[in-house]
């Protein structure tokens, strides 16, 4: 049970960096012009946009990296970062993965090269990656090692806001010379946003919300605090998070404090791990809360408010049908 | 036969050196590896070999290498501590070297240093100069006049550690992303290739695994108790002091890098004794060379069992080394050496 806590918290951690005020922020790509394109002015052919742009990106540990094109033999580390380049188009390009990636289903395919336990440096060498992937949660001793092998790592920082996560969209677009479908992405998930955003200024009640993503101790289960995507989707998608008052991004709280707050509704992100509702109203000193007592306990896909990937709107779009039905008749 | 002890653990070493060498996550096949070894030798490499020769050359050489120098450390200063102590449950860790690198390193990560030189040695450089502080501390917290009787050292250290692991508890939940690393750490690996680390700690190794070695004999007198050796000439404290600080400087240097290794330090000297006998002189290179070799057969099941994933080496060493040491502890015609 305690290795079930421990990969929660590790799924966790995936956004938990972004909570500490020490990240920085993600930065803009910033485009330079490279010299003009050598060909002689006669070719009609034009060479592809992406290899006559020079692109340099700060990326998230502060380093300046200069790429001449597309990658096209790409590494991911995170499961986030499979997701994002399967998103923006790039999946075709993704030549390793760590263990975590087991979204789109397509990636499935792609050879692992470590994860959880720690990563093979030399399956990722044999790979020949020209682009290596890294994520809020790739150690700078991994980073490091990979750049001695010679190899490009760029680290994709964990985003705080959606606004953020559209910037990393936009940055991996780039790098894999998918710019223009990263653009149509990040506008049709602006857009799905802005349609909840408007869905949800019209409600009058916020119902209370507690979400569970750890309940091994059931006196104490682990929920989402300030400044984690789980609490700030909630809030965007018109409820009340009760893990909000909490100390910590990922926090736990005690039963006592659980049934103060009696929440109105109660998400089970830890559905996967075989938490259901009946459980849930099993638990000793849970039948008081009415959340429990209307039956409002839903299961929850975890990965769509703990991976920072574009399936956080997924995610937000989720929560704002479990929380205001009403809306979306 | 006295060299038979030496032959036969350094035939141990080849071989776990050719095994660390030849397998990886990464199928190298045994013509390919000639290739580039010859390439080094004759400064050619044929085409299509450059990926297997950043392999070998980039991270499992340097690889090796790091681990036979961890696994050297751990298990000299493990003979060490034990003569020392006169204690057969003595490891390197037991006066708070481990529990005291663990919350250096702890706290290090905790802290997002920038993407640099000194950033990136802050978690090793932590992790060491904890762990001498904490000898340092124990030792100044059992020191009863002009003498440092055994016993308070151990109880000193014990009750240490306890308090050093406890506050590496209480970071590593407070922590936010840095769970996995520290965790990590505590297991013990070798993440990070090439052929720094190995050369960081090496000064540290040649310095304190020497001054143990040349001090075999000390140790042997030591064992007569105190009160005996200083009798027959030994100027006690001042040995043992010096033997605590080369061992303790040892294994932080090597926690440093490789993180807390269990069980090496422990197990492998006994091994050497049950085999070999426990004359110090003889005891502590043996220990060296069996440790180097120990660990590069733990860390080769490491990163081999669930490629590519790599299981922390900790894990492996306790897990194939206890039954083998029960094994070797029920063979042993060299029983009631201690």
């Amino acid at each position: 049970m305690f290795r079930k806590l421990l990969i929660s918290l590790i799924a966790g951690s995936v956004m938990l960096a972004a909570c500490t005020p020490a990240v920085t922020p993600a930065p803009l790509p910033a485009v330079t012009q490279a010299p003009p394109s050598p060909l002689p002015p006669s070719a009609t052919a034009p060479l592809p946009t992406s290899t006559t742009i020079s692109l340099t990106y700060t990326d998230g540990l502060g380093r300046t990296l200069t790429f001449s094109g597309p990658a096209q033999r790409v590494v991911s580390l995170a499961a986030s970062n499979t997701e994002i380049l399967y998103a923006v188009g790039a999946g075709a390009q993704v030549v390793g993965r760590d263990e975590a990636s087991n979204y789109p289903e397509a990636a499935a395919s792609v050879p692992t090269v470590g994860g959880w336990g720690g990563f093979s440096n030399e399956a990722i060498v044999a790979l020949k990656p020209d682009l290596v992937l890294a994520g809020g949660i790739t150690s700078p001793e991994l980073v490091a090692s990979l750049e001695q092998l010679g190899l490009t790592v760029y680290l994709l920082p964990n985003p705080t806001t959606l606004e953020e996560l559209f910037t990393n969209l936009e940055t991996v677009g780039a790098l894999t010379g998918h710019d223009a479908d990263a653009a149509t992405l990040v506008a049709s998930l602006k857009a799905r946003v802005a349609a909840v955003d408007a869905k949800v200024a019209t409600v009058t009640s916020r119902p209370t919300v507690f979400y569970e993503f750890d309940a091994t101790d059931p006196t104490k289960p682990y929920t989402y605090g300030p400044g984690t995507f789980g609490d700030l989707l909630i809030q965007r998608a018109g409820g009340t998070n009760i893990g909000a008052q909490l100390p910590d991004p990922w926090a736990q709280i005690s039963l006592e404090q659980l049934v103060v707050a009696n929440p109105e509704m109660l998400l089970l992100g830890d559905a996967a791990y075989g938490e259901t509702p009946e459980k849930v109203s099993a638990r000793p000193g849970w039948e008081t809360l009415s959340a429990i007592k209307t039956g409002k306990v839903f299961p929850f896909n975890d990965d769509l408010v703990s991976r920072p990937g574009p399936r956080l709107v997924d995610g937000l779009e989720a929560l704002a049908k479990l929380l205001h039905p009403e809306l979306f008749k | 036969m006295r060299r038979l002890p030496y032959i036969w653990t350094l035939l141990f070493l080849a071989l776990a050196i050719i095994l660390s060498i030849a397998i990886g996550s990464v199928f190298i096949p045994p013509k390919d590896i000639w290739g580039v070894i010859a390439g080094v030798f004759t400064g050619y490499l044929p085409a299509g070999l450059q990926t297997s020769a950043l392999i070998l050359w980039g991270i499992r050489l340097p690889r090796t290498v790091l681990v036979m120098l961890t696994g050297a450390a751990l298990s000299g200063s493990g003979a060490a501590y034990q003569g020392l102590f006169r204690n057969p449950l003595a490891d390197p860790y037991l006066i708070g070297v481990a529990s005291g690198a663990g919350l250096g390193a702890a706290a290090a990560m905790s802290i997002r240093w920038p993407y640099t030189f000194w950033g990136l040695l802050a978690v090793p450089l932590a992790g060491f100069l904890a762990a001498m502080l904490t000898v340092l501390l124990v030792y100044s917290l059992a020191r009863l006049g002009k003498t440092v009787p055994t016993t308070n050292l151990i109880l000193a250290g014990v009750a240490f550690s306890a308090f050093a692991t406890s506050l590496t508890s209480f970071l590593m939940l407070r922590s936010t992303g840095e769970l996995r690393r520290a965790f990590g750490f505590l297991l013990g690996g070798f993440t990070q290739a090439g052929w720094n680390p190995a050369l960081t700690i090496l000064p540290f190794l040649v310095i304190g695994l020497g001054f143990l070695i040349l001090n075999g004999h000390a140790l042997n007198l030591l064992q007569f108790g105190d009160d005996q050796a200083q009798q027959l000439g030994l100027p006690v404290t001042r040995v043992k002091t010096l033997i605590l600080v080369a061992a303790s400087l040892v294994t932080a240097a090597a926690v440093s890098f490789s993180g807390i290794i269990g069980f090496i330090g422990l197990i492998v000297p006994h091994v050497m004794r049950l085999w070999f006998g426990a004359d110090y002189r003889r005891l502590l290179p043996l220990s060296i060379i069996g440790g180097a070799a120990a660990l590069l057969l733990a860390d080769v099941i490491a990163r081999s069992v669930l490629s590519p994933q790599e299981l922390p080496v900790g894990i492996v060493t306790a897990l194939a080394g206890a039954p083998f040491f029960l094994w070797v502890l029920r063979k042993a015609k060299n029983q009631g050496y201690w």
